[in-house]
């Protein structure tokens, strides 16, 4: 259950950021709501890497949607990897990588 | 143990951000990854709906409100209460839609492209500073500066712009600047000045002294004079007003000028392709339905994305002017009002000339001009490139102008220099010729905007509500004695510089001739009597005699006619040609492809359409023939310019045992029949290959290619198209070159109606649906009827969305 109020609530906190801030600043809600739940090392990474991934999937298909792909087309032929798949991964990992931080800093051992 | 655990895993977090919020070159550049896929700043936020919302803006410096309504293609509609408004409007609303084209266009004028792409451009860039780009704008910018009309329409435009770059965020910027990952800077009006160097380089460079000396020297007088005549004859002149200039002309002393003895060895990194040039002509009302004049204008340039035109509608208590305009310059170019209507064409007149520099040593300290040694000015260059380091290089100047090609570039000799005397160096004020066109009333009003005009020389041609029609070919042309500037010349002596320019009033010009229509199609300018000597960089010898031949012809004359006669793909270079062509062939001898290319060529109607496949059996013929022929003026040796098409068809005809049919490299002596003959051989194998590798049958725009390229050359952001016509033909759209925009403007006193489109969109962003709207309707040969109107709330109707520009307290 705390993963998944983990994931909910990071990409709640993230989207909130990023609508103000830079790009990166999606990390550091990641870091501090891994901090504070506090899951394992490797959960937290998952929950910040959906939540993030997700995030960003989500965001980009609803412009692609409301804009009938018109630059989706074209990026993808410019990119080495389906646009798509891209953001996923790049908010994905970066969101994984600052939730694990933050889960590391409160865990015990 | 936990401390390293965090330590590691912080370090790859931050390690991965950095990575990812800045760009990288692996062979390829990588944008800044992060950054750029971020959906909530990156390039997804450049994916744009084709609605456009109302909005409003508080801009610092506006004095009252101003309206820009967008019509249903995003042609802004500026209504301003004053001129300051309105340029510094215009500059916003450019600005909006073309920021990423103007700021590089303006900085490849400058030479800064290695700031944005790397050391690859550095070539580019070098080039573009030694044949003083900046100089050029400089001085333009001085002068502009100078007239207190010019300097405030430059300096409000500049503020309009720098107004939009100061309210627009990383997420907001054009998606040029997040995939090379870097920023727009703010605008300056030295960058106006750079754009019209930009355009004048296009125009000016087809000149081909170097390549006059080296045939000079390698093939003697007498053949140069054949080859390259200074007048080829083949047009009417753009005007004729034979035995009727009269004016007194200034004269020089007329001690003719030595030839130069020299074998140049260096070849000019950059030419302007021939395929550019333009059409324009004006009916008068006698010859029209409607009894106005009707005017039309296409210049034929490069095809790129976002289109070097933006449409716009200027509106204010002095002005009401509606037209192209060039993205980086106030005020409309080629366009109309509620009185008269202009445009421009190419005047092809020969503006440069390259003086033989004598150093006094390799310190290039000092040059020796009429015996004494003059000092030379170092100007040293910074290069930036986009990783951060530079390079530094001096440019030499002597008062002629910059030594572009010396031993450290492009040249390769230590004693050979040459100094770049270029009409667009001097100090000019093209700017007012618009500022005033734009207001003009009558003939008189287009005759004062036009004195101010000085470079790149242009036909302008006129027409007016009030009924009269005109040609004027306007520009800065020195004096010359016959032959001068055709050759290198000779520059330690004063006596071989510009001494005089043509006074304006004598420039060639006509108004309302006895055969009711003006046209120009970049030909020879003017009749034999004209007492100046005219020298060109090359002249057209096709596509003014359609439209002379049908604009004689016709008659009740529609705008739509008109239209028709812009798309008119009829390929009179073949129609003189090719029958021929086909007479020197041996039919008994044909089988296969070469049959049936035959038979193609044969029942040819010489139409360059669509699905035609005889003009690319033309097209490849000709590919083959031309370098066959002038295979003595090939790439790698001396630089030399083949003679034109014109002329090669008339020694054909007239001396088919002529030297230079003889291929070099075979035991034969050829004539033209011989060269005919394999060449036939060749284009037929060129298409079958082509059949080959592509699959289906050689129709003409399958074959020709046309090809819309985006100005970073991403395939993604670019198009090919399905378009007739080409180069020489009056529907001029070659692969790469063509009718960059095409006007066409009713004056009718009830109200002006006008026409236009170009093959592009007004949005410069490839994520609106406004990059490429008008491409397909500019390639059906569609046209987009303009909404012309004194008021905002006139716009009822075609309007998609306002812009609101306040003053910021």
């Amino acid at each position: 259950m705390k993963f998944i109020y983990q994931v909910i609530i990071t990409a709640a906190i993230a989207f909130v950021l990023q609508s103000f801030l830079p790009w990166w600043a999606m990390a550091i809600g990641a870091a501090g709501v891994a901090y504070y739940f506090g899951n394992k090392g490797l959960i937290s990474f998952f929950g910040g890497f959906i939540a993030i991934g997700l995030l960003w999937l989500a965001t980009a298909m609803f412009i692609d949607v409301t804009t009938h792909s018109i630059l989706t087309e074209k990026i993808n032929r410019i990119l080495p990897l389906n646009s798509f798949v891209l953001t996923t991964l790049i908010g994905g990992l970066v969101g994984g990588f600052a939730a694990l931080t933050g889960a590391l800093i409160k865990s015990k051992a | 143990m936990k401390i390293i655990k965090v330590g590691i895993s912080a370090f790859v977090t931050i390690g991965l951000i950095y990575f990812l919020n800045n760009s990288w070159n692996f062979g390829s550049p990588i944008p800044p990854l992060g950054k750029f896929l971020d959906p909530f700043h990156g390039f997804w936020k450049n994916a744009e709906k084709a609605n456009q919302n109302d909005e409003s803006l508080a801009i610092p410096g506006l004095k009252e409100e101003v309206a820009i309504v967008y019509d249903s293609v995003l042609i802004p509609h500026v209504y301003a209460n004053n001129d300051d408004d309105l340029y510094l409007a215009q500059g916003y609303i450019t600005a909006k839609n073309r920021l990423w084209q103007m700021e590089f266009q303006t900085h490849a004028g400058a030479g800064r492209v290695s700031e944005i792409v790397g050391e690859a451009a550095l070539d580019f860039d070098r080039g573009q500073r030694r044949l003083g780009m900046v100089y050029a704008a400089e001085n333009s910018l001085k002068s502009m500066e100078a007239d207190p009309v010019a300097k405030s329409m430059v300096d409000s435009y500049t503020k309009g712009i720098n107004a939009y770059i100061q309210s627009i965020d990383y997420e907001d910027f054009p998606i040029e600047y997040k995939l090379l990952g870097y920023k727009p800077e703010l605008w300056t009006n030295l960058k106006c000045g750079l754009l019209l160097k930009s355009m004048a380089k296009t125009l000016n460079l087809g000149e081909k002294d170097l390549e006059m000396t080296n045939a000079l020297q390698l093939f003697g007088k007498e053949t140069l004079d054949l080859l390259y005549p200074d007048h080829e004859g083949a047009s009417d002149p753009i005007v004729d007003n034979t035995g009727n200039w009269k004016f007194k002309p200034i004269t020089l002393d007329s001690v003719p000028l030595a030839l130069p003895d020299e074998l140049v060895s260096l070849h000019p990194r950059e030419k302007s392709s021939p395929d550019i040039g333009s059409n324009n002509w004006a009916v008068s009302g006698r010859k029209t339905k409607t009894g106005s004049p009707i005017l039309c204008n296409d210049p034929h340039l490069e095809l790129n994305l976002p289109s070097i035109w933006y449409v716009v509608h200027l509106h204010s208590p002095t002005v009401n002017v509606m037209g192209a305009s060039l993205p980086g310059a106030p005020a409309v170019i080629s366009g109309f009002n509620d009185s008269i209507a202009w445009g421009v064409t190419n005047a092809q007149r020969d503006l440069v000339d390259w003086y033989k520099i004598k150093f006094k040593d390799n310190k290039k300290n000092e040059y020796l001009s009429d015996g004494v040694w003059k000092p030379t000015r170092k100007v040293v260059e910074k290069f930036l490139f986009k990783n951060g380091k530079s390079f530094y290089d001096t440019v030499i100047y002597t008062h002629h102008g910059p030594v572009p090609y010396d031993e450290r570039y492009h040249g390769d000799d230590e004693k050979n220099h040459y100094a770049f005397r270029w009409i667009a160096h001097d100090p000019s004020e093209e700017i007012l010729t618009f500022y005033k066109l734009n207001r003009g009333k009558n003939h008189d009003d287009y005759q004062k905007a036009l004195d101010h005009y000085a470079s790149p020389a242009q036909n302008f041609v006129f027409a007016s509500v009030s009924g009269d029609i005109a040609m004027r070919i306007q520009g800065k042309y020195p004096v010359r004695r016959k032959e001068e500037g055709k050759f290198i010349l000779d520059g330690t002596k004063t006596s071989t510089e510009w001494k005089a320019f043509i006074p304006n009033d004598q420039n060639v010009m006509h108004k309302n001739p006895g055969r009711e229509f003006v046209s120009s199609a970049n030909q020879y300018p003017v009749d034999v009597t004209y007492p100046y000597y005219v020298t060109g960089t090359s002249f057209e010898d096709y596509r003014n005699r359609r439209i002379n031949q049908r604009l004689t012809e016709m008659n009740n004359i529609a705008p739509q006619d008109l239209m028709d006669l812009q798309l008119d793909n009829f390929n009179l270079k073949a129609a003189e040609s090719l029958p021929l062509f086909l007479s020197y062939l041996d039919t008994t001898q044909l089988q296969g492809s070469e049959a049936l290319a035959y038979q193609k060529l044969k029942s040819w109607d010489y139409f360059n359409g669509i699905e035609s496949e005889g003009a690319s059996y033309y097209e490849a013929w000709l590919r083959a023939l031309l370098p066959m022929i002038w295979d003595e003026m090939a790439k790698e040796k001396p630089a030399l310019e083949w003679p034109t098409t014109y002329m090669t068809f008339r020694f054909i005809r007239e001396r088919p045992d002529f030297i230079f049919f003889d291929i070099q490299g075979t035991p034969e002596k050829e004539t033209a029949r011989e060269v005919i003959r394999k060449s036939f051989g060749e284009g037929v194998a060129a298409i079958e290959k082509w059949k080959e590798e592509k699959k289906k049958e050689p129709t003409w725009a399958d074959y020709k290619d046309g090809y819309v390229q985006h100005l970073l050359r991403q395939e993604a952001f670019s198009y090919h198209i399905q378009h007739g016509g080409n180069g020489s033909i009056v529907n001029a759209h070659s692969r790469r070159n063509g009718p960059s925009w095409r006007m066409v403007v009713s004056l009718e006193k009830p109200g002006i109606r006008a026409w236009g489109v170009y093959p592009g969109g007004q949005s410069g962003n490839p994520g609106s649906p406004y990059y490429n709207n008008l491409l397909p309707l500019w390639a059906e040969g569609k046209y987009y009827s303009f909404h012309f109107t004194s008021t905002p709330e006139s716009m009822q109707g075609s309007k998609m969305a306002t812009i609101t520009l306040t003053p910021k307290k």
